[in-house]
């Protein structure tokens, strides 16, 4: 089974700063790290290939830096890593994102699936996974929380989808993103670590895959962000019960009371 | 006649009944739609009746499709005759729940039609014809306001239980549409539970005892417990107690948890961090007790007391 896994490097704190001046975010100092979901996912393909042969590629888009990440992925065991690293790809939103990491699975070719985690942890999108499933016209299994092969170029695969689970059968190639309840990721020891010091790592630019340039960086991202904000959300009249508990006990049972809460 | 340039709910079922947050869209939509009519969609089976429930919500219309197939339909099979319907009658905006089945339905549709979509929305209003979408990004430390100033419709998913639905009088006039649904082999469900969610219980409650890191003691907890039974509380967390045995990922309140919007939430020893603030704003009435008066829970609630969690359940106890 060929498997690409989509993967992203988020900030390694969502502790961020805003520049008092420019409103912007502050992202300097903050080390990159993989998108924890994106784990689950290359665990779930790691196991795959265990099970049933074949090879696990990694896929994704960003600067320079994200080698690091991919690294991080080839040392729990991918085969190889693929980075779309482009002036062009910068301002990317999800449409465009996911239009381009489409052509990339496109130029790799003969992939029978392609996992993603059920959302990376900055943005909370979920969005690339479905997008990347509508532009290769494949049917697609979101949020699943099981992977098991079948005969015959299928997959057993349980949704979690909050009210109710599901389990669909999925025919192969198909697109399949990953919740946390999936699998443990695996340690990378140090033997592993070595190793993937020694797996291809090849990087694309806008170049060397076939895109419409309408479709890609800013151009192809319909999305505008117009501002970014702090939250404050509005404060309350925060009235001090008595300090004696017995005496605030009472208290607060009077309001429930008066409201209608008890 | 379906209009054209409407503010459009997808519907969305949970088990036999409509998913609250498609009732709370459809009170968010008629409050800011203006003069833009508001429809929802419902893609049911031919047993189904959503359109009564709906109906008490007061949208304009409802734009109804049935056919056997929605029943287990893929997602790619419903966003097909979602995107052909909004290719037709062309709304303005497209609003889904930021559910499971409306996070993984809702970018298929939008990459269909090449528009934008957001992402989890806490908010939405109307600036002329644009749609402002309001969404929190690095685990609701940030809050960023998204527009798509070139393209039709404008799409978001929105979070569950960020607004109250409320019925509304009103004539719902009803259209229905011809469904041609060709079955997906390649995605075929072969089987559904419904789990008995303590999600669902927590994000519905109309009481809340929520327990922080001030209350991470067993007897605090267990005392909690049974006062959440007197008063017909569910019990809820703040992050670090989903560390404990006894609670999981799904009683948290805030971020990467749930969104409440109770009658009353009382927080013990919660300090109140921004993601869990966001995630309770919209509570009625908000009672905290913690050790530490400055701690952010305190401004961001109508009673406080500072003090040990664990005295005032005592306290309560006695007199419950």
């Amino acid at each position: 089974m060929k498997i690409v896994v989509c993967i992203k490097q988020v900030p390694g704190s969502n502790r961020v700063k805003f520049d008092p001046i420019t409103h912007n975010l502050v992202r300097e100092g903050l080390a990159g790290r993989m998108n924890p979901f994106d784990e689950n996912a290359i665990e779930a393909a790691v196991r795959l290939r265990e099970q049933v042969g074949g090879e696990v590629i990694l896929l994704s888009m960003g600067p320079d830096a994200t080698k690091e990440t991919l690294h991080d992925g080839l040392a729990m065991g991918a085969d190889a890593a693929y980075l779309l690293s482009a002036r062009a790809f910068a301002g990317s939103d999800t449409l465009a994102t996911g239009y381009i990491l489409a052509q990339a699975i496109r130029q790799i070719g003969g992939v029978d699936l392609t996992l993603f985690g059920r959302q990376a942890v900055d943005a909370d999108t979920g969005q690339v996974g479905p997008i990347v499933a509508t532009e290769l016209d494949l049917p697609q299994a979101t949020f699943a929380s099981k992977i098991q092969p079948l005969a015959a170029g299928r997959l057993a695969v349980e949704r979690d989808l909050g009210a109710v689970t599901q389990t669909v059968q999925l025919t192969l190639p198909a697109v399949v993103t990953v919740r946390a309840e999936a699998n443990r990721p695996r340690y990378e020891s140090p033997i592993a670590i070595q190793q993937s010091l020694h797996k291809p790592l090849t990087t694309w630019t806008d170049q060397d895959l076939t895109l419409d340039a309408s479709r890609i960086g800013q151009a192809g991202s319909p999305t505008v962000v117009r501002k970014v904000f702090a939250p404050t959300p509005p404060t309350r009249a925060a009235k001090p019960l008595p300090e004696d508990p017995k005496a605030a006990a009472k208290a607060l049972l009077d309001i429930l009371q008066a409201q209608g809460l008890l | 006649m379906i209009s054209k340039e409407g503010l459009w709910i997808v519907a969305e079922f949970e088990g036999t009944r409509i998913a609250p947050v498609t009732l709370q869209l459809l009170t968010k939509a008629r409050a800011i739609a203006g003069s833009r009519p508001v429809a929802a969609v419902l893609m049911e089976t031919p047993e189904a009746d959503g359109e009564e429930t709906l109906a008490q919500y007061g949208p304009d219309e409802i734009i109804v499709l049935q056919a056997e197939g929605f029943k287990d339909a893929s997602d790619r099979a419903l966003a097909a005759q979602l995107t052909q319907l909004i290719q037709a009658h062309q709304p303005n905006a497209v609003l889904f729940g930021a559910t499971p089945a409306g996070r993984s339905l809702a970018p298929r549709v939008q990459d269909q039609l090449a528009t934008g979509l957001t992402a989890d929305c806490l908010d939405f209003y109307y600036e002329e014809n644009e749609l402002v979408q309001v969404k929190p990004s690095y685990g609701d430390n940030v809050m960023c306001e998204i527009v798509c100033p070139d393209r039709r419709p404008q799409m978001a998913s929105v979070r569950p239980n960020t607004f109250a639905a409320q019925k509304a009088q009103g004539a719902a006039r009803i259209e229905r549409v011809p469904v041609s649904l060709t079955p997906d082999d390649s995605c075929v469900v072969q089987h559904t539970a419904l789990k008995i969610a303590a999600t669902t219980s927590l994000s519905g409650a109309r009481k809340i005892i929520a327990l922080g890191r001030g209350a991470n003691k067993d007897a605090v907890v267990a005392g909690a417990r049974q006062l959440a039974e007197k008063l017909g509380a569910s019990v809820g967390v703040s992050r670090p107690l989903t560390d404990r045995p006894d609670f999981t990922a799904e009683q948290q309140i805030g971020q990467s948890g749930v969104t409440v919007s109770p009658d009353l939430i009382l927080n013990l020893g919660v300090s109140g961090a921004v993601q869990y603030q966001v995630g309770m704003s919209g509570s009625k009435l908000v009672i905290s007790a913690n050790r530490d008066p400055k701690a952010p829970i305190m401004a961001q609630s109508d009673y406080t007391w500072t003090g040990d969690a664990g005295a005032l359940v005592a306290a309560l106890q006695e007199l419950l």
